[in-house]
């Protein structure tokens, strides 16, 4: 067990999950590593981490979760998300529902869960969305990323001063989910972000460290834009 | 989730507090996504009334979400109800606001404001507004 105590990252089978999971294990924490893809298995064993293979939607992936962390939680990160698009008219409730039963519902029953686990000084980085303030396409997602905003402000308060709660808001990422998309449809995309460029798991990744750190031991309750500026441009 | 017809013809959602029921939360904001999408679509404009300090998170961690969840739903319509003209927004108030929030609401039935977050009262001043 390292001094700097378990960090734990849902969705760590996906590029950017994965790469917030190294940018923790070089700060030194013990990773545990959650997905519901079992190609988890593998980013872990990469790692040197452990693995936990659950649907954090059901009572008992919460608990497998639980049975791997420890009892000296120092990060969780809540990256685990799912997209279901369609304009409202089309949009289905079962995938309104959908989306924010993983997205919302199982990222605030996970860190519930975990309440009694956290050290002194923990962390919390909800992986919220520039798109929580209003995206074409994605009613369900813009609610999914924006209650995670209030969960976090609330949190924060309640959990003061023991456990910090924040949230980063990205943009495009580029990773297998932006990879798939047609490259003119990415591209008209990637032209409203005035950085110029899609964001890199990288990008994301530091500032999750950099949130999950003692040099944020004074940031709580907060969301951090990591969009290229795209939630001030046009 | 209640829904009353407001002064107007104003759809009004407030949601109910979910309190610490983690169950109570999807149904919450399906609830009130269907419900605002079928008021729209019929032409009536839509107002989500929700309370000032939940949009902070000072008090449930689960209400705070639900009212957050909903700010984000609400711009997400607007932007796509931009072409049909649909009318969507959130009122929000703290203690006291009462009667500012439905003067708000009635105002909003022939308002062509969309997407918006209105807080009335004071709670918000000097806070980080969602």
């Amino acid at each position: 067990m390292s001094g700097a105590g378990t960090a734990i990252v849902t969705g760590a089978a996906g590029g950017l999950g994965g790469r917030i999971g190294e940018r923790l294990a070089e700060a030194g924490h013990d990773l545990v590593l959650v997905d519901l893809d079992p190609a988890v298995e593998e980013v872990a064993a990469a790692a040197g981490a452990g693995a936990v293979v659950a649907d954090l939607t059901k009572a008992d992936g919460v608990d497998a979760v639980l049975d791997a962390a420890g009892d000296d939680v120092a990060v969780l990160v809540n990256n685990a998300g799912i997209t279901r698009d369609a304009r409202a008219v089309k949009m289905s409730e079962a995938d309104f529902a959908a989306v924010i039963e993983v997205n919302l519902v199982a990222a605030m029953r996970l860190t519930l869960a975990l309440e009694p686990r956290y050290r002194d000084g923990a962390a919390v980085v909800n992986m919220s969305s520039r798109a929580s303030l209003g995206n074409f396409g994605q009613a369900n997602y813009s609610a999914s990323k924006s209650g995670l905003v209030g969960f976090g402000r609330a949190l924060a308060q309640r959990w003061a001063p023991r456990v910090r709660v924040n949230a980063v808001a990205p943009s495009l990422v580029d990773t297998p989910m932006t990879q798939a998309m047609p490259p003119e449809v990415l591209a008209k995309m990637v032209a409203r972000i005035p950085a110029g460029r899609i964001g890199t798991p990288d990008d994301v990744a530091g500032i999750v460290a950099f949130l999950a750190s003692p040099e944020a031991g004074y940031v709580t309750g907060q969301v951090l834009f990591a969009c290229g500026g795209r939630s001030v441009a046009p | 989730m209640s829904a009353e017809r407001g002064s107007g013809e104003v759809l009004v959602l407030r949601p109910g507090p979910v309190g610490d029921d983690l169950d109570a939360v999807t149904p919450a904001l399906t609830g009130a996504f269907a419900a605002a999408r079928e008021a729209l679509e019929a032409g009536r404009p839509v107002a989500v009334v929700l309370d000032a300090g939940d949009l902070l998170g000072q008090g449930s961690p689960l209400d705070a979400a639900v009212a957050t969840g909903l700010v984000g739903m609400v711009r997400t319509l607007g932007i796509e109800g931009a072409k049909p003209g649909w009318r969507v927004n959130v009122v929000a108030g703290g203690e006291g606001d009462e009667a500012a929030v439905e003067e708000t609401v009635a105002m909003l039935a022939g308002s062509s404001l969309t997407g918006q977050l209105l807080t009335v009262g004071g709670a918000n001043l000097g806070k980080v507004v969602p």
